[in-house]
């Protein structure tokens, strides 16, 4: 799952996550996508683009 | 002291701040952050967690769901008259009850959670909590405490706040050579009819880089900061408006400052 907030500077991130993801699937550019979600701040764009949904691989195992 | 307002929206502010010290600047930064206090999940009782994330986990997205606030309604924890046992005054009571039951995927959001108080709700609707596959199922009940940013980042309602100093550029002598203009990494130099300039508003977007005066020849360029006045950048993450969380915490360094009055005024 996302992370919640920003680590670095505590920004409420999640709430984008998944239209960031839905955009990104139909072929937009991230970089675009993030500015257009009004992410200036380096820190908050590499939470998303460096997140991994570890939460699918391990769904069907519990 | 003057404040003048460049953006207010809802979420962020940006103002300049003259006439005073840094140090004020910095009490203002240091109080949005970690002194104006904010509702957060802090307890969770879990009765049932069937889904991937562990329990601890779980109550750790819970703590950093962003609830809205209000100063006149709940008193911080540690200063309610029932010495932290929890009572009406200090604490609200949320409950989420989620299932999946047949469903492949079901994605429970900030939204789903049922507050006790109408006026304490998730400030943003659509954070993802947990993400239910079939069968699985989670049902718990969480207590909010008001609490302070300087103990967990979940009550820090300030999020980004920074200032810097205003910036003074000034152009003596200058022959329009133009390699200042290139040196620039804003853009924000021009060309004007006698001497190379910049616009009022684009001063503000000055880094204080220095590239420019290094970049001059004929030493033209001094770049300089007026110590007195500064331009802040703030924003909140929802729990305040912007304009509340400033109030707040400039009330809260009032509050501070009238107590050590108080303390001086009776020894």
């Amino acid at each position: 799952m996302i992370p919640v907030r920003c680590f670095t500077c505590g920004k409420v991130i999640a709430g984008s996550w998944e239209e960031y993801t839905r955009r990104v699937k139909d072929g937009e550019d991230p970089a675009a996508v993030l500015d257009d979600l009004n992410f200036t701040r380096y820190c908050c764009r590499r939470m998303f683009l460096a997140h991994v949904n570890l939460v699918d691989i391990m769904a069907p195992y519990q | 002291m003057e404040i003048d307002i460049l953006e207010l929206s809802d979420r962020s502010a940006k103002f300049i701040l003259s006439g005073t010290t840094a140090a004020f600047a910095n009490g203002v930064r240091r109080a949005m952050l970690a002194d104006v206090p904010t509702l957060a999940i802090d307890d969770v009782n879990i009765y049932n967690n069937t889904s991937v994330l562990y329990d601890e986990q779980l109550a750790l997205r819970l703590g950093l769901i962003p609830l809205t606030s209000s100063l006149e309604d709940f008193v911080p924890q540690d200063k309610c008259t029932c010495e932290g046992s929890g009572c009406p005054a200090c604490t609200v009571s949320l409950t989420l009850s989620a299932e999946a039951g047949e469903e492949e995927q079901v994605i429970v959001h900030s939204g789903d959670i049922v507050s006790s108080d109408p006026n304490v709700q998730p400030a943003d609707k659509n954070i993802p909590i947990i993400d239910l596959r079939t069968g699985q199922k989670v049902v718990l009940e969480a207590i909010a405490h008001m609490g302070y940013g300087n103990k967990h980042a979940k009550w820090q309602a300030g999020v980004a706040c920074g200032y810097k100093n205003m910036p003074v550029i000034t152009f003596e002598g200058c022959d329009r050579c133009g390699i200042c203009v290139n040196a620039c990494p804003r853009n924000i130099i021009q060309l004007g009819e006698e001497t190379a300039e910049i616009s009022k508003d684009d001063l503000l977007k000055c880094s204080l880089c220095r590239l420019c005066q290094d970049s001059c020849d004929i030493d033209a360029i001094s770049v300089g900061v007026d110590e007195r006045s500064f331009i802040f950048t703030m924003e909140s993450d929802g729990s305040y408006t912007a304009q509340q969380l400033i109030l707040n915490a400039v009330n809260t360094i009032k509050g501070k400052a009238s107590e050590m009055q108080n303390i001086l005024s009776t020894l």
